[in-house]
């Protein structure tokens, strides 16, 4: 062929040219980058076989990438090993040419062309034609690489901003949830998907004996087990409330099998569990201040039925100066004083003290008050009363709740008194004459037990001169900073070195003595006294 | 791996409705393009509905986006049903929607 001939037939194929390279840019991948390739050569040559082979480096094995006859281990010794474009025409040999490639990522394309199906060899425009070809494909192959790498730009910045995306999200979300559960769940779905860990695992262990409280896995049906146990896995941990929260994450996928996890993967592993921490820190929190305003209403309640319960006045009896007092600690108590005018010159002294604090001491106050009321109007002897009291009491209380509980009925014209104490502190019966008796006849205190034990009564005469103190524990166990008690002996020498004051004057020494004991130590419990002294 | 995904899907005429259950990361996205590679010469659209599956990877995305690339070859189009408002944000920002839609409901495609 001349040489003007070739450049016409050559001139006539560049429009195929043209095509064929458009049709090989297009192509998404190599398979079909190949693939085409293999189509493009079928139509430009005439044989009996194309066989295109890959391999990713000079060094490696080559790969079957698109061909119709099966490949022998000979056939690939047409191959050149260089690293160079190579391509070799042969005569009598199974096949006519072959062709190296060498790409721009450093793979190489191999292509084994077959005889010419008119077995006429190839002439020199199949030659020429093959040479635009390989150029063809190299130069497509850039273009295909170039967009794929711009593509794989595009989406690892698309996943950045997504990761940031979803982390901001996943504080928001977390700080909203109030379950753990649901909240442990949320934190794995994130941190598994913004880091690409195929599993996510949460452990919760009791930081003192070490036992495991709870363990949450993403996806849920996993095994905890193979999380732990895997060669490819990161963990951060964190510690509050007693408590041991350690996240671990397992193999971060890629298209091409499982892989290490990167240094941003555990920054990001450590952001999420902080916001877990941020949430259960945030939650322990609010229960708690929710807990103080329910104990302070509690308290505010308490103390409103406490106050209706302590008489404002107590009443005046011939022959008699009384006088009464309770001061509230902080949490209130269930101290209860009171002096009920019962008719015919009797008077019922009462002084009482209900185990624990808040609405519910104030509460069962409330109950022993209006039972007393009630009960006194039989005008029943202190010991009948006493038994009626603990019944009511057992029954409308819980196990732990009792009443200690000291009553004295006088009558004021003859000054005889009728004593019952169920548990309380011996009241202090202090005659003229400076001698001192502890009221203790009794029994247990109201509500503890139910066994039908009588209660002992005390009969005494509170003759002129003499005086009556009735006090709850919180003044002789009231404590200062070191802890030391006020103490009965105390309160017994105050008793006989101030008794000649008015019962008034009295009641407010003792408790000026007994703040002055305590000094800046808080008060820890109610402080309740009546003073009675018969002129 | 994990293994916890599963796949159920139907031919209606030239749609493939495929139904997902559990995380689409790698596992989820190869037997989500496996499935859609057996029927790619006969269909035109391609539903996927992820009512199941809550959370997916950028792995799992990568196979979605080579999935929209062939349907966009040969003029088909993908759609997705009951999306998550988590996984649509996340289609969104990764460009899913640049070649794929949502829709409303399966049957608002086959009708």
């Amino acid at each position: 062929m001349k040489q003007n001939q070739l450049v016409e037939k050559l001139s006539l194929q560049a429009e195929s040219f043209q095509e064929g390279f458009e049709t090989l840019i297009k192509s998404n991948s190599f398979e079909e980058i190949t693939k085409n390739f293999w189509h493009l050569l079928r139509g430009s040559f005439l044989v009996t076989d194309i066989i295109l082979m890959h391999k990713s480096s000079l060094e490696s094995e080559w790969k079957l990438a698109k061909s119709e006859v099966e490949i022998k281990k000979s056939d690939l010794l047409f191959l050149s090993k260089k690293n160079q474009l190579t391509i070799k025409y042969y005569e009598k040999k199974k096949i006519d040419v072959s062709v190296v490639l060498p790409l721009s990522d450093s793979s190489y394309l191999g292509i084994l062309l077959g005889h010419k199906l008119d077995s006429s060899g190839f002439s020199v425009f199949d030659k020429i034609t093959l040479q635009i070809l390989l150029q063809v494909f190299s130069s497509a192959y850039n273009s295909f690489l170039n967009e794929q790498k711009e593509k794989k730009l595009l989406f690892d910045l698309n996943e950045k901003v997504l990761q940031l995306n979803n982390l901001i999200d996943t504080g928001i979300e977390l700080s909203r949830l109030e379950r753990q559960n649901v909240l442990f769940e949320l934190a794995l779905e994130r941190i598994a998907s913004i880091t690409n860990a195929s599993s996510a695992l949460i452990i919760i262990k009791d930081k003192e004996n070490k036992k495991v409280a709870d363990r949450i896995t993403f996806p849920g049906k996993i095994s905890t087990n193979k999380i732990l146990k895997s060669r490819l896995k990161i963990e951060s941990s964190f510690e509050f409330n007693k408590k041991i929260y350690r996240f671990v994450l397992s193999e971060k996928e890629t298209r091409k099998g499982a892989t290490s996890f990167s240094d941003l993967d555990e920054m990001l592993l450590q952001a999420i569990a902080r916001q877990v921490q941020a949430s259960i820190e945030n939650e322990f929190l609010l229960k708690q201040s929710l807990e103080k305003e329910r104990i302070e209403k509690e308290m505010s309640l308490a103390a409103s039925i406490q106050q209706k319960i302590i008489p404002e006045k107590l009443p005046q009896i011939a022959g008699y100066e009384l006088a009464g007092m309770n001061i509230p600690s902080r949490e209130v108590g269930g101290d209860y004083y009171d002096c009920i005018d019962i008719g015919e010159g009797k008077y019922a002294l009462i002084m009482a003290d209900v185990s624990g604090k808040g609405i519910s001491a104030a509460l069962l106050v409330s109950t022993l008050n209006a039972a007393l009321y009630s009960y006194l109007e039989f005008n029943l002897p202190t010991t009948e009363l006493a038994e009626k009291l603990n019944k009511l009491i057992y029954k409308s209380s819980p196990p732990d709740k009792y009443i200690t509980f000291f009553t004295a009925i006088l009558d004021s014209n003859s000054g005889e008194l009728d004593i019952v104490n169920a548990g309380h502190n011996p009241g202090l019966l202090l005659k003229k004459d400076g001698t001192l008796e502890k009221i203790e006849a009794g029994g247990t205190g109201l509500g503890m037990l139910d066994f039908g034990f009588p209660y002992t009564g005390q009969r005494l005469t509170l003759n002129k001169g003499d005086k009556l103190f009735l006090y709850t524990d919180g003044i002789p166990e009231a404590m200062n900073i070191n802890e030391e008690e006020y103490s009965d002996e105390k309160m017994i020498e105050f008793l006989r070195n101030n008794s000649d004051l008015i019962p008034e004057e009295f009641i407010s020494s003792i408790v000026n003595d007994v703040k002055k004991h305590v000094g800046e130590a808080e008060q820890s419990d109610d402080i309740t006294s009546l003073f009675l002294k018969r002129i | 791996m994990s293994t916890d995904f599963n796949i159920v899907s139907e031919i209606h005429n030239d749609t493939l409705v495929m139904k997902t259950d559990g995380y689409i990361n790698n596992t989820g996205g190869e037997k989500i393009v496996l499935e859609f590679s057996k029927h790619i010469n006969n269909i035109k659209k391609v539903v996927i509905d992820l009512a199941k599956s809550k959370v997916v990877n950028s792995i799992g995305i990568s196979y979605l986006l080579e999935m929209i690339e062939t349907l966009n070859q040969n003029d088909g189009k993908l759609y997705f049903t009951n999306l998550d408002p988590t996984i649509e944000k996340t289609f969104k920002i990764m460009g899913i929607f640049q070649f794929a839609e949502k829709a409303d409901s399966i049957d608002s495609i086959l009708n």
